[in-house]
């Protein structure tokens, strides 16, 4: 890998203006799609085939303290352990020269096996066109030297991209000045993400966040044990019945000249 | 066809096996097709990945016809195992793997066959079950799907593997057999060798069918 990119979300410095969810929808040409009140400033109520990013609106009230609006902006997390892309038979999902994972819907089949492996939840699948949807980090504006759309819109300095080791850094230093249960989250699942987090409390508080993803153990026995034993075990038969042949030998009827010595009767 | 061959499968028997050994086969390829992205172009011809993914799912309908036959017609014969005989025969392995003096008689099918069967039939019911399941995977807990995907792997293995080994007995390994499941008559000397009970059995209960003879003969007792 060249060049490795982190985008880094520091959500205490979130105000949900919603900037990035617009700046993501115009860029990627993505619709808007008409949504209920559903009793949340969150709009809409979670990611969408044509949503790949979006802030969750979450009213947070810890028991001995104040309570607070949690801001995160959700959206896909760029694993380098990427489940979806061990999955996709397509190879419509793939890892990028700056480590971020990209999806070409061309290839996609609409199979839903991403959508099924990914631990954070999020590509989304459009049944019009067949296909699945998600977030590929502006690919197409990393390789003309640009900020993906979302950190360019972001006007509290909340998003940001990097270079990778250049953003651990930063966020490690930013939650050592935060103090409290501020947190790095990403860096250290499946193994280390390309978007992380800087969160202001436990990863466990917020809403739709798991808490220690990783490539499920299910996705894994399939794709790494019995995708590869499968040909290994038919290649032994074939292996083994040529050698059954060669020292055994057919089971032959037994030859029998002329008659029977006894008939149907 | 030669006069004194007996008939060991009729039409269709020998129609459902088809259609289950095609179907099975087709699904086996297809489906390599998608696990293997070096096996992705067994899709080229047929216009792409997509395609094969509709033919796996069209392909799958035919399967389960296919198998809910098989084993309406083969249960009480092949889904059974019968003791002590059965057992000899697994004892010795019905003379396969090392030499065998005498092996044990089994009827119509051998504990081989009846594994093979069963390995079939279950692991077939296991991949048309979990096959459902991964078609809507959106109205099902992910941690389920994803649990379905692994039946379908894990059957697939033993399947494809089986598929070999019966491959391999139903043609050069055991000359003879494969006339059961083309024209459906085989000889006596071999139906001798390998089901020497189910002869018995037929000539017995005159259900015997040799081609070219009289029907009083094979009727007749
Ligand atoms: S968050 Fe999900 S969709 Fe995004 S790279 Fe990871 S596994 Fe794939
Ligand atoms: S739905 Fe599309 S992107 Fe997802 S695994 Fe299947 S082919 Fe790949």
């Amino acid at each position: 890998m060249k060049t490795e990119f982190v985008k880094l979300i520091d959500v205490t410095l979130c105000t949900a203006c919603r900037g990035c969810q617009v700046a993501c929808k115009q860029w990627n040409e993505m619709p808007g799609l008409r949504t209920k009140q559903q009793g949340s400033y969150q709009n809409p109520p979670d990611l969408q085939w044509n949503t790949w990013t979006l802030i969750r609106f979450q009213e947070y009230a810890p028991k001995d303290g104040e309570f607070k609006w949690l801001f995160r902006k959700d959206g896909c997390m760029h694993c380098t352990d990427a489940a979806c892309v061990k999955v996709c038979p397509s190879g419509a999902l793939y890892h990028t020269e700056y480590g971020t994972v990209g999806i070409n819907q061309a290839k996609c089949i609409g199979c839903k096996y991403c959508i099924s492996a990914c631990p954070f939840d999020v590509p989304r699948y459009n049944p019009e066109t067949d296909k699945v949807y998600k977030c590929d980090l502006c690919y197409t504006r990393l390789q003309g030297d640009q900020q993906p759309a979302c950190v360019k819109s972001c006007p509290t300095g909340a998003l940001t991209i990097g270079l990778k080791d250049v953003m651990i850094k930063k966020a490690y230093a930013r939650v050592k000045e935060l103090g409290g249960d501020a947190n790095v989250y990403g860096d250290k699942f499946v193994d280390g993400t390309h978007v992380i987090y800087v969160l202001g409390e436990k990863p466990e508080v917020y809403e739709h966040l798991p808490k220690s993803p990783s490539v499920p153990v299910t996705t894994m026995l399939w794709k790494d044990i019995l995708k590869p034993l499968s040909l290994l075990s038919a290649g032994g038969v074939i292996a083994g019945s040529f050698l059954h042949y060669i020292i055994h030998g057919p089971k032959l009827p037994d030859e029998e000249q002329g008659q029977e010595p006894k008939g149907g009767e | 066809m030669r006069k004194g061959l007996i008939q060991a499968t009729d039409s269709f028997e020998r129609i459902v096996h088809w259609c289950l050994a095609v179907s099975c086969l087709i699904l086996c390829f297809s489906g390599l097709g998608i696990m293997f992205h070096s096996l992705n172009f067994l899709g080229e011809p047929f216009g792409g990945l997509k395609s094969l993914k509709y033919i796996h799912n069209f392909t799958a309908l035919f399967f389960i016809l296919s198998l809910f036959f098989s084993v309406r017609m083969w249960w009480k014969e092949a889904g059974i195992f019968v003791f002590p005989e059965d057992l000899d025969w697994i004892k010795s392995a019905g003379g396969y793997l090392w030499h065998v003096d005498k092996v044990p008689e089994v009827g119509k099918y051998n504990p081989g066959q009846k594994m093979f069967f069963l390995v079939v039939a279950l692991g077939g019911a296991a991949m048309v079950l979990s096959g459902l399941i991964m078609l809507f995977p959106l109205s099902i807990p992910a941690a389920l799907v994803r649990l379905m995907y692994l039946i379908h792997a894990a059957g697939f293995v033993a399947i494809f593997a089986f598929f070999f080994i019966h491959l391999y007995l139903g043609t050069v390994g055991s000359p003879g057999s494969l006339p059961a499941m083309t024209t459906g008559w085989v000889t006596r000397a071999w139906l001798k060798k390998q089901h020497p009970k189910w002869l018995k059995e037929m000539e017995e209960h005159g259900t015997l069918v040799v081609y070219g003879e009289e029907k009083s003969s094979s009727h007749g007792h």
